[in-house]
């Protein structure tokens, strides 16, 4: 005998998901790392993990992971995920970023 | 660019961050008399904000009077429930009593931050403050090295900006507090993650799915791994006019430890057969994230200083205690207290901390540190007993219900024996089970 099934929920992609967000490019990242070398001695990319928008990507090569600053929904959750203090975080400038309608 | 005034020592005071704290800072400090500038660095007052949730407003309608019933709030709170979700099964229990069914509904409102925040600055405004928006304040001013605060720097062209005190209003993510050395940065086990979709509805769908009348909402409280791991940590689903709001918020030490991000432990929660009936369907229209600084008593920082006072989200002020998640409340509380402070400061001519103490002490004695302090215990607790309260027991839950109530030719009685030893090895046998009634009892007083 089969269950009920649960009916089925859209689960947005990232890019779906921030397709739906007011946004105003500043054009240069607000996002950055103190000193490159904690980033190419860390193993865990906490930073990657946390992060709700794929700002943060692990590109696998072992580098300073690349930094899509336009993805980023202002949270700032890198900056308490990082065990090294190493994520520099500023708000973006005069309006620009995530203009949120419904908050 | 047009010609930008000089605001520079025009202002009795400057606040950082038109959300909840930083206008009830600046409409108290209006009606105080005060020369006040608010400053937001989103396009409008709440563009920058993000919450679950429900508000509670006693504090609000006093600041307001009878303006409270232009403010835009989506559906006051009718039912509450608190819900435990093992991987595919749910154990609930639902609150809606009839007094909350009548006004002032326990002044406990749905709103959506986008505009519930722009009209309460709008309220700061007509009351006499300056809103400057567009504007990102980047650091404090100090006199000297270690000497008083006496303004800010912003990215306004001329941007500093002085003035006799400034109420860092500026949020969880406090970067000017904690590059002026007013904070520590927070531990990551004491802020959480907050991950949202805001989807739209037809009512008749949300007020159909919830069993709602035309104003009345609910909200959901979801805990156990089917709604965040094994994380401290829970899902939520509030209801607004047409939108639901649909989220997660767990630990940031726990959400570093789950293989899935945030998004996808969104994804996981959103289709658990307890919550999928409730969202499929509808259209997104936002996807938004926080962090909730949830550290509690113990990581609230000194208040007041020369020049300066921290409220709202900045300060810590948010009290989660698995039952009670507050946080608005508290900014608009706190606001209101450093307000004041700051008002008596200024008839005096003094703006060191010690003349702005005002603040931290009526704060100490309202409901905001009250409650913190009460709780203060629940963030190491919940952390400690985090695999017994998110895994074992909505698990321990779901099997000793299935015993109770299964029909077969056995006796109720046997049944009922065999749920109870169920629940009761799950607590670690009867010793465990009393050492943990003793460690629990707090939960509700």
């Amino acid at each position: 005998m089969s269950t009920p099934k649960t009916p089925d929920v859209e689960t947005p992609s990232i890019e779906d998901r921030l397709y739906t967000n007011k946004y105003t490019d500043h054009e240069e990242s607000h996002l950055g790392v103190f000193e490159e070398q904690t980033c190419l001695d860390c193993e865990t990319y906490d930073c990657v993990s946390v992060c709700p928008a794929n700002v943060w990507r692990d590109e696998g090569d072992g580098d300073v992971p690349f930094i899509a600053y336009e993805n980023c929904l202002e949270c700032g959750s890198c900056r308490w995920a990082c065990p090294y203090d190493n994520v520099i975080w500023e708000n973006p400038p005069n309006g620009t970023g995530m203009t949120y309608r419904y908050g | 660019m047009t010609e930008t005034p000089n605001y520079d020592d025009h202002f009795d005071a400057i606040v950082v961050g038109a959300g909840l704290a930083g206008s009830a800072a600046a409409l108290t400090m209006a009606q105080e008399d005060l020369e006040v500038l608010l400053l937001e660095r989103g396009a409008s007052p709440g563009s920058k904000n993000v919450f679950g949730g429900t508000m509670f407003t006693p504090r609000v309608r006093d600041l307001v009077g009878e303006d409270f019933e232009d403010a835009p709030t989506e559906r006051y709170l009718g039912r509450k429930q608190f819900s435990l979700l093992s991987p595919e099964d749910e154990t609930s229990l639902s609150v809606r009593p009839s007094a909350w069914q009548d006004p002032p509904h326990n002044d406990t409102h749905m709103v959506l931050r986008g505009n519930f925040d722009e009209w309460f600055a709008d309220q700061a405004v007509e009351a006499g403050a300056t809103l400057i928006t567009e504007t990102t304040v980047t650091d404090v001013i100090r006199e000297d090295e270690d000497g008083p605060i006496v303004g800010v720097e912003t990215d306004r062209p001329d941007g500093a900006i002085r003035a006799p005190v400034v109420v860092l209003a500026e949020g969880g993510n406090s970067l000017v507090s904690e590059a002026a050395g007013l904070k520590e940065p927070d531990k990551r086990q004491e802020v959480a993650i907050g991950a949202k979709e805001v989807r739209k509805y037809d009512r008749e769908t949300i007020e159909d799915r919830f069993g709602l009348g035309e104003k009345d909402g609910a909200s959901h409280h979801y805990f156990g791994e089917g709604a965040c791991g094994g994380a401290v940590g829970g899902g939520f689903i509030y209801t607004n006019k047409n939108t639901l709001a649909i989220g997660v918020a767990y630990s940031i030490s726990d959400a570093v430890e789950d293989p899935r991000k945030p998004d996808e432990l969104l994804d996981d929660f959103k289709q658990h057969p307890a919550v999928a009936p409730l969202v499929k369907g509808g259209r997104l229209v936002e996807y938004s994230a926080k962090a909730i600084p949830e550290g509690g008593a113990s990581a609230v920082p000194d208040l007041a200083h020369d020049g300066a006072v921290i409220v709202g989200d900045a300060a810590s002020l948010v009290l989660n205690n698995g039952i009670h998640l507050e946080g608005t409340n508290m900014a608009i509380e706190s606001g209101y207290w450093a307000g004041k402070a700051v008002a008596e400061a200024a008839a005096a001519g003094q703006y060191d901390a010690t003349a702005l103490q005002a603040y931290p002490e009526n704060l100490e004695d309202s409901f905001v540190m009250e409650n913190l302090e009460h709780y203060d215990w629940f963030g190491d607790f919940a952390h400690d007993e985090k695999q017994f309260l998110f895994t074992e027991l909505p698990k321990a839950l779901t099997e000793a219900e299935l015993e109770f109530f299964k029909q077969d030719r056995e006796p109720k009685e046997t049944h009922a024996k065999r749920a109870k030893n169920m629940v009761i090895r799950a607590l670690g046998g009867w010793t465990g089970a009393a050492k943990r009634a003793w460690k629990y009892r707090k939960l509700l007083s």
